[in-house]
């Protein structure tokens, strides 16, 4: 394949009619001859690119334009204008040979037979693909491995637990070797044990074969544990494309850390590092400390060189707080420095 | 060897398989099986009762047609078995673009018209084990409606069954497709079934028409359905016709494959794949 990013999306837009209906009766007799229209910008005008092995997460609030962009990098969505090529594939325009190269996993859907056991739709999809037999047997055997699939093989498809179904689900994902993942809402409903199954999976998967993914998720624990970029849409733009470490750094003002003492140490004051809060009373003080002046670090040598100290822990706010805010005001994302 | 492995065989042509698995899935439902065959028999015992009541009056309403009490009778008999051994499941593609999950089946790399026509095949093939055998053999002793013997006219059933089937799946593939445009499509699939009941000629052969509307008639695909099968196996029609019939039969398989390929060409650019 060509040298160069492995996707490519360029200035795409998908936009949607909206009739709106009128209340009432007379409202919909009208309706029958004429209708109020509006378009709504699903997608609007959105650019970026994934190298190969990349795994990234790809967030936003329901309405965002999540799905409307997978659909269109799976090729099942023809955009309203703009690019996009998957391997130097355009998806909707050759979306056959497009789904060779990728792996769809729908949360709330599954790509299995319903009524056929999951055996047979592994059969299935190894004759639609068509896995070479050797390579068959080892993703097979992979999978088996991480995700515990003989247990399930000869059950039907309809009888399977959400959490079972999400594994086999995956696993029909990977059968033909994909060089792209695109993962829409993997742990939806999923227990936390089950949920932790599909994590260590998806990190296994992308750095042992250096598949790339792009994860749709509402759980932002998955994007903590999984994702080292994370790509933020709100109402059809990126408003964030760029490391989820930086993007905490640039929202993580303070951090917290919280000091169990040996006894109350009474009054606790720390002269030399006035920008440091103190909260709490007790055996148990936690101090705010402003990342940009002070580090973490200093705080803990000034409080242990004063303090009998028993126990310390240091609390970073994790990205779903920091996305939170995001949503909660998006041009705080372009406002310059946010004073503390 | 782990256990996932050891239950799977060599690999599988993907149409072949399609077919293979369709017809598997329609084991699951045994009493289908059942209720099916009786009725069948059911229809046939109740056109056939019809026909003989037509028949029987002192002014016999053979409505001008070449068809005599027996003939008639034998008619009805096996355009019932042609109309059964053609059954074909519904596609589910209004249904599947109504929920979405059409696109589960666009993801994979897969000529979608083809998968269907094996899927519905598999489908077929299934009622003929299960209820064209069964029907056919109670029939044979129960309306003394004896097959011919001439190998031609089993030769011409076969062809002209084939196209005819083909035609069948264009039409109810080309409806289903609809459904890429329009949200709710139960009007149009009444309208086919309506349609596929006058004029295909399962229930009335086409010679009991006006004769203002035969000829109209013959302009739809649907007597080439289950009309020219049954009347060319029976005899009504002579064999020198059949040439130019199923000549009639391969126009429209052509012309309706070609409208679908389009539609299915337009209906994916059109598609707006619901949910998330």
């Amino acid at each position: 394949m060509s040298e160069g990013p492995l996707v490519v999306v360029d200035h795409l837009s998908r936009h949607f009619t909206l009739t709106e209906s009128r209340p009432g009766f007379w409202g919909s007799v009208t309706g029958l001859f004429s209708r109020a229209t509006s378009v709504r910008r699903a997608v609007d005008d959105i650019s970026f690119s994934l190298e190969a092995g990349e795994f990234v997460g790809y967030v936003g609030e329901n309405g965002a334009g999540k799905s409307t962009t997978i659909k269109m990098l799976t090729g099942i969505l023809v955009p309203t204008s703009g690019t996009v090529r998957v391997g130097g594939l355009v998806p909707w325009e050759s979306r056959r040979e497009n789904s060779r190269q990728i792996g769809v996993v729908f949360g709330q859907r599954s790509q299995l037979w319903w009524d056929l056991p999951v055996r047979e739709s592994f059969d299935l999809l190894r004759s639609i693909f068509r896995v070479p037999e050797g390579r068959f047997r080892e993703n097979l055997a992979e999978l088996d491995d991480a995700l515990e699939l003989s247990p399930l093989l000869a059950t039907p498809v309809r009888k399977l637990s959400l959490g079972q179904r999400m594994r086999c689900d995956l696993a029909a994902a990977f059968l033909h070797d994909p060089k792209i993942l695109f993962l829409d809402e993997p742990t939806i409903g999923l227990d936390l044990i089950a949920k932790d199954h599909v994590r260590s999976f998806l990190k296994r998967i992308n750095q042992t074969r250096r598949t790339t993914i792009v994860l749709t998720t509402h759980d932002m624990d998955d994007i903590e544990a999984l994702c080292e970029r994370i790509v933020i849409l709100d109402e059809g733009k990126i408003v964030y494309d760029g490391a989820t470490e930086s993007l905490k750094r640039r929202y993580v003002r303070e951090k917290g850390v919280v000091v169990e003492f040996h006894g109350d140490p009474g009054v606790v004051t720390l002269p030399d590092l006035p920008t440091v809060r103190v909260e709490g009373e007790g055996a148990k003080r936690r101090f705010s400390v402003p990342v940009d002046s002070v580090g973490v670090a200093t705080v803990i040598a000034a409080v242990a060189a004063r303090f009998a100290v028993k126990d310390i822990s240091i609390h970073e706010p994790k990205v779903g707080e920091v996305v939170k805010r995001i949503y909660d005001d998006p041009a705080s994302l372009t406002r310059p420095e946010p004073g503390p | 060897m782990t256990g996932a492995l050891a239950h799977f065989g060599p690999r599988r042509r993907v149409y072949p398989s399609f077919f293979a698995k369709a017809f598997q899935r329609e084991l699951a439902y045994k009493f289908e099986y059942f209720i099916g065959v009786f009725n069948g028999l059911l229809f046939m015992f109740i056109f056939t009762s019809l026909w003989e009541a037509v028949y029987a009056g002192p002014t016999a309403a053979t409505g001008g047609t070449a068809f005599t009490r027996e003939g008639i009778i034998t008619y009805a008999v096996y355009a019932m078995l042609v109309r059964i051994s053609m059954t074909q499941e519904e596609s589910g593609i209004p249904a599947k673009v109504r929920s979405g999950e059409i696109a589960m089946d666009m993801i994979k790399p897969v000529n979608y018209m083809l998968m269907t026509l094996a899927e519905t095949g598999g489908g077929t093939l299934f009622h003929w084990v299960t209820r064209v055998a069964p029907i056919f053999a109670v029939a044979l002793f129960a309306f003394d409606a004896w097959p011919p013997s001439d190998p031609l006219n089993w030769l011409m059933l076969g062809v002209s069954w084939v196209f005819g089937y083909l035609i069948f799946f264009y039409l109810n593939f080309a409806f289903a497709l609809l459904a890429f445009w329009f949200v709710e499509t139960f009007s149009f699939q009444l309208m086919k079934f309506g349609l596929f009941t006058l004029f295909a000629g399962g229930i009335v052969p086409i010679d009991f028409f006006p004769d203002w509307l035969q000829p109209v008639i013959a302009f739809l695909p649907f007597p080439s359905i289950i009309y020219v099968p049954t009347a060319l196996f029976i005899g009504h029609i002579p064999a020198a016709e059949a040439g130019s019939l199923i000549g009639v039969q391969v126009a429209w398989t052509v012309g309706l494959g070609l409208l679908c390929r389009v539609m299915w060409g337009m209906g994916q650019r059109k598609l707006i794949v619901q949910g998330g």
